[in-house]
């Protein structure tokens, strides 16, 4: 799971960062609203840890430039006073959930877990790009024609999907769609993107995964 | 063999009926034309086994339509059982089928079958690029050889080979039962798994030889 953390007060923010690398995160840490943003536009990000009030962009900005950017990670918000006002105006924005300083480290580890769950299992039933399918129950890819893709193709495919508009980079892949799984060759990336390739042609679809081997792909339509 | 969609021009000059049989006096010249194209096709294999080392064609069957399927189709179409219906109306009396490993190689054969001496492509239908509905999947070509027979030659890898063979034998059911529209789209869900495999094996291919663009 990858997590930024966002939060301008030093301390804090090297608490959080010790906490939620020692329960396995691989954290980046931000210390002001523009860093926040550098990281959100250049990683792929499971969560954001985010806070409102910070120097050069404050956290509801950053929050709102990162939705228009079509980004939909998790956002939890960390807001200074039990403001109503400022947890109102974050939920519309597009926050998932957040929670008034201070807080108990427990309760953040735990909405944080609850946030990315949540995500994971908000599955649709079919995933469109332009002219193709991904039926997310059957594992089929059509178009003009149809064809049904083995496990881990249906999840290089879904993320392709997802986040389409964004790069994914082989490293990225690597860890999302072999997750856990140890000495799997970096080729693999390469081999499992060749195969959509293949089948994108092969439903008569529009469709291309631009990129080269060993480097970062999105779809694109023809 | 798989009925082909038929063209309502007829190319060559209408055929006088002769005889008892379906084809009249032409069974001997229609025997002529499938062994030549049969041993040009055998060109093909030798010299690409010569280039690559490896022969494309798993396997190659050739057959001039019995007499009685040739009046059951005619019947089915409401044509005149004649030899004209048999022969112009109707393309796939001879019929050649070519089984290939790869995809990569049913087009690559298809290109040398453009060239052939004698012939003439008159239409193509790609059904791996377009499947039929059913899942059905193979590169069908109407040959028009010596400007007077045509031949029907479809090309397939082992999978839809596999494939359409197994489907033939479930599809003589005599009565319809509940369960057709789940049969139907579970034979549509294998065809769309090997069809999904060839491309897998064509993609490993290309990875071995450093063929296509994708890997060199």
């Amino acid at each position: 799971m990858k997590l930024l953390i966002a939060e301008d007060t030093r301390d804090l923010n090297r608490a959080l960062t010790a906490v939620f690398t020692h329960e396995q995160y691989q954290v980046d840490s931000a210390f002001d609203g523009l860093e926040a943003m550098k990281f959100i536009e250049e990683n792929e990000y499971d969560a954001i840890v985010l806070d409102i009030m910070m120097p050069g962009k404050d956290g509801l900005t950053v929050l709102r430039e990162t939705r228009a950017m079509n980004i939909d990670t998790p956002v939890l918000l960390l807001t200074a006073r039990a403001e109503v006002d400022d947890r109102v105006t974050g939920l519309d924005a597009g926050a998932d959930d957040y929670l008034t300083k201070p807080f108990a480290m427990k309760e953040l580890l735990a909405r944080v877990r609850s946030m990315t769950r949540r995500r994971a299992s908000q599955t649709v039933k079919e995933l469109r790009f332009e002219d193709v399918i991904l039926n997310t129950e059957s594992y089929e890819l059509s178009s003009g024609n149809s064809v049904r893709l083995s496990n881990k193709e249906f999840e290089l495919m879904q993320l392709l999907m997802m986040k389409q508009g964004r790069e994914l980079d082989t490293g990225y892949l690597l860890e999302h769609v072999w997750e856990g799984e140890p000495d799997v060759p970096e080729d693999t990336v390469w081999l499992y993107i060749s195969y959509l390739k293949g089948k994108l042609q092969s439903i008569d679809s529009r469709t291309v995964i631009v990129g080269n081997r060993g480097g970062s792909f999105h779809l694109e339509a023809n | 063999m798989n009925e082909s969609e038929s063209i309502t021009k007829s190319v060559a000059e209408p055929l006088p009926y002769q005889g008892n049989s379906i084809y009249g006096g032409h069974l001997e010249d229609m025997k002529v034309v499938m062994e030549d194209i049969l041993s040009q096709i055998d060109e093909v294999r030798k010299s690409m086994i010569e280039l690559r080392g490896k022969d494309p064609v798993d396997h190659c069957l050739a057959r001039i339509k019995s007499e009685e399927s040739m009046r059951e189709k005619c019947r089915n179409r409401r044509l005149p059982e004649t030899p004209h219906a048999a022969l112009r109306l109707i393309h796939d009396a001879i019929g050649i089928r070519i089984v290939c490993g790869f995809i990569s190689d049913i087009y690559a054969i298809r290109d040398r079958i453009a060239e052939f001496r004698n012939t003439r492509i008159v239409y193509e239908k790609d059904y791996i690029r377009h499947a039929k509905s059913n899942g059905y999947r193979s590169y069908h070509m109407i040959l028009l050889a010596d400007g007077k027979y045509y031949v029907e030659v479809q090309l397939r890898t082992i999978s839809m080979d596999t494939w359409a063979a197994l489907e033939h034998q479930l599809r003589y059911k005599k009565n319809a039962t509940a369960n057709d529209t789940l049969i139907a789209s579970e034979l549509k869900r294998c065809a769309d798994e090997l069809a999904s495999t060839d491309v897998s094996m064509q993609t490993i291919r290309d990875m071995i030889y450093g063929e296509g663009d994708l890997w060199t």
